[in-house]
């Protein structure tokens, strides 16, 4: 269970992303979080593993405060949380399989990792992610090689490494077609229902929020403005999220 | 707005354009400044200042004429001016740059005329600088030595025998005043060969015999002989008063024999070209060593986090800035005083200016590092030391590695001239060599320098391709 208690964060230069956000998600919900750009989405997925340290507030998970966690304890706590992103975020100039592999280095011993050594069962296990996502084919090309579908699909095999019992998803099809947004997204859901993985994934479209989501979260200026099932977003409530110009479109 | 302002010029009765231009003909930028056009009158005011105080100090008087143009423009634009247009200032623009190229052209003394009249000058140059001093044969000499007497005294030598199994010379007479025609035969040389004539005067001066300005050659015939006429040369000081004296007479046929084989020139080029290659690559190592840690330090991303980091990366930045701007040439001379003439002192000034230029390239290749997967890799729960190799390295090492081998490039490229100012290498060899007007070996330093550039650039062109 992940409890977001008060979570505020202001950034160096005064904006405020987070205003004292408070929420809990149950283990095994796919929990899609909306918002228009700037609302905090981003802000919100990166205070949980701290990647951006939160202002004040605290982000318990499995009765552990993340936030008060040691750099060393950090780590231990990041192991189990995957993340994927937007841009991808994976080494261009590095193979798919050096890619994937990072994710495992919470893991591997630190020494040997450093000189690129990974034991067997490693290599063996990032295979396999690889074929997970349907790209084994691609293990020793260079990342920037692969089409944007399949980075991200890199993406997840490298967050499936980490075994993670929690998956951060920041608008992970956001720069991707429909098509290929569906059979990711069809990727993280597999994750979430048949692995027991629960997710936490900011989208732009709410048809896809609608598809996916166990429960959705809308944030707006740092504020928690919806929270409830995709069915109870009608007209009024999308109007209340995006504002009073903003126009549903469908992505199929 | 524009309008407005344009209108109230035009209705304004005290801004009279044949004022405002007469004012600027006399005084440039004077009618605009009457008009309230500050920036414009002072910039004309100030370009005829400047233009017309060069023109003074150069003593080009003559050019004052080419100012003409823009002194009647400048009035033309003051009438235009007051009666409330704006006109173009890319015409005046162009008036002042006429003039100053004027200047510049004077200045730099640039002149097509010398370019033609010196060819002929440069021709035997160039013919030389492009047959290089590579390949030679060694030279068998085949000398006689004849005595010969000038002026006659009362009992001239006695006239000599044809030799049976030498090289010989024979002349009549045996004795001579200066000027005066003889005849020389010689004999047992090899046959169908052109031989140079040598006279060595009483005191053992030889030079080679000339006939108005040319060397004097013999042919051999099929038999080895030959016979030719020859003015007795004037080869002793103030002969006239002088007694008869022996000369000695010495033909001389030059064989080359044995194979074709490397000039000495050849190799002191190449010892010297390995120099030259030896002083790039430790100049690049040790610059590379110390520009690495520098680059770091002039990174705005990684030290632009706190107060002390941004103070160290403006410093170093400055400093980098300062140092690069100073050519490993001025730098040379400096470090040939401190540590002495020889490469040492030139790899010194490679090393200061590989650093200034390398801890920039570096350094903004640092900067130009997405964050994204630094990001990636410390979500996995990855330590430190993990984050940097992969995720930072992998980003930064290939622009490094390109711009080390490229800054190798232009280190094997500046040493070869770091010589001319004693900085070692081929560069000491070239300027040497130019100075004594030994353009065949020069040649052979130029062409080596050439052809070791070309190949360096086309390889590091090959890795750098590879790697990037």
């Amino acid at each position: 269970m992940l409890e977001i208690q008060n979570l505020t964060k202001i950034y160096e230069d005064g904006t405020l992303a987070l205003d004292d956000v408070s929420f809990t998600v149950e283990d095994g919900e796919f929990l899609v979080v909306i918002g228009l750009s700037g609302s905090g989405k981003s802000t919100l997925l990166r205070c949980i593993n701290r990647l951006v340290e939160p202002t004040s507030g605290r982000v318990i998970w499995d009765g552990e405060d993340i936030t008060a966690a040691s750099q060393e304890e950090l780590r231990k706590i990041r192991r189990q949380i995957g993340m994927i992103f937007q841009q991808f975020n994976l080494v261009k100039r590095s193979s798919v399989m050096t890619n994937v592999l990072s994710g495992r280095l919470g893991y591997v011993n630190p020494w040997l990792s450093l000189a690129h050594q990974f034991p067997r069962e490693e290599r063996e296990r990032a295979m396999h992610n690889l074929e997970l996502v349907g790209i084994a084919g691609k293990a020793q090309n260079r990342a920037d090689e692969l089409s944007g579908g399949q980075q991200q699909r890199v993406g997840i095999a490298r967050a499936l490494m980490q075994n993670p019992k929690l998956m951060l998803a920041d608008e992970p099809v956001a720069s991707l077609d429909p098509a290929t947004s569906h059979s990711v997204l069809k990727y993280i859901e597999h994750l979430n229902r048949d692995q027991g993985v629960t997710v936490l994934c900011s989208l732009h479209f709410l048809s896809l929020a609608r598809r996916y989501g166990t429960r959705i979260i809308a944030l707006k200026a740092g504020q928690i403005v919806f929270d409830g099932l995709p069915e109870e977003i009608d007209d009024h409530r999308f109007k209340e999220i995006y504002g009073e110009e903003a126009v549903q479109v469908e992505v199929r | 707005m524009v309008d407005e302002k344009d209108i109230a010029e035009e209705t304004d009765p005290n801004r009279s354009p044949a004022l405002a231009s007469l004012l600027s003909l006399i005084v440039p930028g004077a009618g605009q400044l009457y008009l309230g056009e500050r920036s414009r009158g002072l910039s004309f005011l100030g370009a005829a200042v400047i233009l017309v105080g060069l023109l003074t100090w150069l003593d080009m008087s003559l050019l004052y004429i080419g100012l003409l143009p823009f002194w009647l423009w400048n009035a033309w634009d003051a009438r235009q001016q007051a009666q409330g247009r704006q006109p173009s200032f890319v015409l005046g623009f162009v008036l002042i740059a006429v003039v100053v190229y004027a200047i510049g052209w004077q200045v730099t003394e640039i002149s097509v005329l010398k370019l033609v009249e010196g060819v002929p000058r440069i021709q035997p140059v160039v013919a030389s600088l492009l047959k290089p001093d590579v390949v030679t044969r060694d030279v068998e000499v085949m000398e006689a030595i004849h005595i010969f007497e000038s002026p006659c005294s009362g009992s001239p030598p006695a006239v000599a025998q044809p030799k049976v199994d030498a090289p010989y010379l024979i002349t009549e007479p045996t004795c001579a005043d200066v000027d005066e025609t003889i005849t020389v035969r010689g004999g047992n040389f090899p046959p169908s060969r052109t031989g140079e004539l040598w006279w060595e005067n009483p005191i053992g001066q030889a030079s080679r015999l000339r006939a108005r300005g040319e060397f004097v050659n013999f042919e051999t015939d099929a038999q080895g002989q030959f016979s030719q006429q020859i003015a007795v040369p004037d080869v002793v000081p103030e002969s006239g008063q002088h007694g008869p004296q022996i000369h000695e007479i010495k033909p001389r046929v030059s064989t080359p024999v044995g194979s074709p084989h490397a000039s000495e020139t050849f190799w002191l080029v190449v010892r010297r070209v390995g120099e030259t290659i030896a002083q790039a690559l430790m100049a690049t190592t040790l610059g590379i060593l110390l520009a690495v840690p520098v680059s770091f330090f002039s990174a705005r991303n990684l030290m632009a986090v706190n107060p002390v980091g941004t103070a160290v990366y403006y410093v170093t930045r400055t400093l980098l800035n300062i140092l690069r701007s100073v050519e490993p040439l001025i730098m040379a001379i400096v470090f040939v005083v401190w540590v002495g003439l020889g490469p040492f002192a030139g790899v010194l000034a490679l090393v200061a200016h590989s650093i200034a230029a390398l801890g920039k390239l570096y350094s903004e290749a640092i900067e130009s590092i997405d964050p994204g997967p630094i990001e990636a890799v410390s979500a996995t729960g990855a330590n430190r030391a993990q984050v940097v190799v992969y995720a930072v390295l992998p980003q930064v090492l290939p622009p490094f590695v390109a711009f080390s081998i490229y800054r190798w490039d232009i280190n094997v490229r500046m040493s070869t001239i770091l010589g001319f100012v004693g900085g070692g290498g081929i560069g000491f060899l070239l300027q040497q060599w130019i100075r004594l007007s030994d353009y065949n070996e020069a040649g052979t330093a130029i062409w080596a320098i050439a052809i070791v550039v070309t190949i360096l650039d086309y390889a590091s062109a090959q890795v750098r391709e590879r790697i990037v």
